[in-house]
């Protein structure tokens, strides 16, 4: 379920982007809702590629938390930068940076960097590759190429079973 | 996130005398490590991916080391001085990339190059959809990409020695070329990845150093703010001068796009124990946070100072970096930036160099059905022809190594990301859709980049080739795949499932 939804989402997050990109060719100035498109784009496709990856079993348990937050950071970000009123030269400095500078070099560049790491490691052995992962992977490739890796590309095998989810 | 990118323009002289002794010192390393290295590259899988035997730190300083080139150090503070902050969103998704590669490819491309003895990025993708032609057109774009990239950081590096040692550009280049090569062609990817580990290690320091200087220099934060503010309004509005479009679209390219750096992610084969990828985003994020330090300091600082009257405005914004270093550091950390900017360039065109000789004795055989027989030999042979053919297109006078150069980014990113990032991970991606995207990124890319660079036509302000490029070929990718779903669950081997699965 949560890697039908990550294909969803990632699909979704591009069609966004390419919509944002076509829009810069209609006549005129873009419209607003391009810069809009694009940045909500750029974030869900960023979070899914995050969540396509770590799915096990159709789901990505604990680790929802981490990418809701970072999704909300990204596109909240972006949003921030594009909504909020220019500063005045004498506006308060957030770390030394103007509102806006501050939610974007702070904010979107560096906040991740406290969350995603973390979560990946803490998550790690439970929702990426335990030991027995790993033990069972190698038992199981030994199994099917028993002195030697196996070349890159297969000789043609028997087709498995159909049971590829598709979108 | 790879920037390759790098500048084209000449640099101030710096042939001062600890200067040169510096890069003397830092080349005399190089050598060494180079040396140590041949030493224990006997086979083609030494050469090509370290023999599967790097540990942990070795792979985030390797992995940063080629992810950034000089751009990091001239080219990009001289872009933030030119369009202010907006310049920034090309290095701001560095917070999220190495967590989300991790996620979606590291653990699967490890596994993966374990269980099948993979050697190559098109290996990956060869055995995802058990397809020789997505191989091969896979490796034919890295190829192409390789070059391009390669001259460019070539004649950068050119650009360098010349402004350190007074060479001359012609043999900055052939200097350069030729100490890379040196120990490139003897010690492989082994050689690569420890000289990496001093120049990610010296680049790191350089950049903190720097930083503290700007800082001080400018008046703190603070100061640097407040004088721009006054000055420019637009300067430190969050997308600078560049529209929101544009900015957002370089989040975009430079974000998504760091899943398809094939000389970043075809590290992910060489690590030891794939259990020690749980610290590796920690790792190679700080890493990389801390390195892109002078990126934005030097950028806000000297465009701050020039704003005072300090300095005068900057002739070409590359200078930003050369200049302040040799008016506001000492020289010894001035020395240490400018031997950091060779390294940067060196770690990456190393890379380069494997890759690409993989692409030509491995990938493009493997597509047309033959098999070369020794490897290291010819993986040998091939880094020497793709250097020197990187060097001559260097050396041609004219914008041409200029555009060779600003596509590979995209390049790699629309030919290997979906296969690759939405491929490992998803059973329903098909053969046909690999093949597809990867054909619709290469056309794409090399079609209105020509057209760009003979002016025929220009997009609108926004909007990017390898923008363009990167969402045809996701469309692309899942639009074939649905179509071909049918044939998706037999294009599998049982192992490749099994990895997919985990």
């Amino acid at each position: 379920m949560a890697r039908r939804t990550a294909l969803l989402a990632f699909l979704l997050g591009t069609l966004a982007i390419a919509a944002a990109y076509a829009s810069a060719f209609l006549p005129g100035d873009p419209p607003r809702w391009s810069a809009w498109a694009m940045g909500t784009g750029t974030a869900v496709v960023m979070v899914a590629a995050m969540a396509l990856g770590a799915a096990r079993a159709g789901r990505i348990g604990r680790l929802k938390l981490p990418f809701a937050f970072v999704f909300v950071v990204l596109a909240g970000g972006f949003a921030a930068a594009l909504a909020l009123p220019p500063e005045a030269p004498g506006a308060a400095l957030f770390l030394g940076l103007p509102l806006r500078a501050a939610i974007v070099l702070i904010g979107v560049g560096m906040l991740p960097l406290f969350v995603l790491p973390v979560a990946y490691a803490l998550t790690f052995d439970e929702m990426t590759l335990s030991e027995a992962d790993l033990e069972r992977v190698r038992r199981q490739a030994r199994a099917l190429a028993p002195n030697a890796a196996v070349p890159a590309i297969a000789p043609e095998t028997t087709p498995v079973p159909a049971e590829a989810e598709a979108v | 996130m790879t920037m390759a990118i790098l500048q084209t323009g000449e640099l101030p002289a710096l042939a001062q005398p600890t200067i040169v002794v510096v890069a003397v010192v830092y080349f005399a390393i190089v050598a060494a490590i180079g040396a140590w290295a041949t030493r224990k590259t006997r086979t083609a899988s030494d050469f090509f991916v370290a023999g599967e035997g790097i540990g942990l730190l070795a792979l985030t300083l390797a992995a940063m080391s080629a992810t950034l080139s000089g751009f990091a150090f001239i080219g990009g503070p001289g872009l933030v001085y030119s369009v202010g902050l907006g310049a920034m969103f090309l290095i701001l998704p560095a917070a999220v990339t190495s967590s989300m590669t991790s996620w979606a490819l590291a653990k699967r491309m490890r596994l993966l190059g374990e269980v099948r003895g993979l050697i190559t990025v098109p290996d990956a993708i060869g055995a995802r959809y058990r397809s020789p032609a997505a191989q091969g057109l896979s490796g034919l774009a890295i190829l192409i990409a390789v070059i391009g990239y390669m001259a460019t950081n070539v004649l950068a590096l050119g650009l360098v020695i010349d402004a350190i040692f007074g060479t001359g550009l012609a043999w900055g280049v052939w200097i350069g070329m030729a100490v890379v090569l040196a120990y490139s062609v003897a010690g492989g990817i082994l050689a690569g990845v420890y000289t990496d580990v001093f120049q990610g290690s010296l680049m790191a320091v350089a950049s903190v150093l720097v930083f503290v200087y700007t800082l001080r220099v400018g008046g703190g934060m603070t100061g640097i703010s407040r004088t721009l503010m006054a000055a420019d309004e637009t300067f430190l509005a969050p997308f600078g001068a560049m529209g929101p479009v544009a900015a957002l679209s370089l989040f975009f390219v430079f974000g998504v796009g760091s899943m398809g750096q094939p000389h970043v992610i075809h590290k992910f084969y060489m690590l030891r124990d794939p259990r020690k990828l749980k610290w590796y985003p920690l790792l190679v994020t700080v890493a990389l946070l801390v390195t892109m330090l002078l990126y934005f300091g030097v950028g806000v600082a000297v465009k701050s100072l020039v704003v005072e009257g300090r300095i005068a405005p900057l002739g070409t914004p590359d200078d930003a970096t050369p200049l302040f270093l040799l008016r506001f550091t000492p020289v010894l950390l001035a020395a240490l930036v400018f031997s950091g900017v060779a390294a940067a360039i060196m770690s990456t065109v190393n890379s380069f160099m494997n890759i690409g000789a993989a692409a030509v004795t491995h990938d493009l055989p493997v597509a047309l059905g033959l098999r070369v027989k020794n490897e290291l030999f010819w993986g040998r042979i091939a880094t020497v022809v793709i250097s020197i053919a990187a060097a001559f297109l260097a050396l041609l006078p004219g914008a041409l190594v200029a555009f060779l150069g600003i596509f590979g980014w995209g390049l790699f990113a629309s030919t290997l990301v979906p296969a690759l990032a939405i491929g490992l991970n998803w059973e329903g991606a098909t053969k046909e859709g690999a093949v597809a995207s990867i054909g619709v990124g290469l056309l794409v890319t090399l079609f209105f980049e020509t057209l760009a660079y003979f002016e025929a036509y220009r997009f609108p302000t926004g909007v990017s080739v390898s923008g363009l490029s990167l969402v045809l070929s996701i469309l692309v990718f899942f639009a074939v795949s649905w179509l071909t779903r049918g044939r998706a669950a037999s294009q599998l081997d049982e192992d490749v499932k099994l990895v997919m699965s985990v």
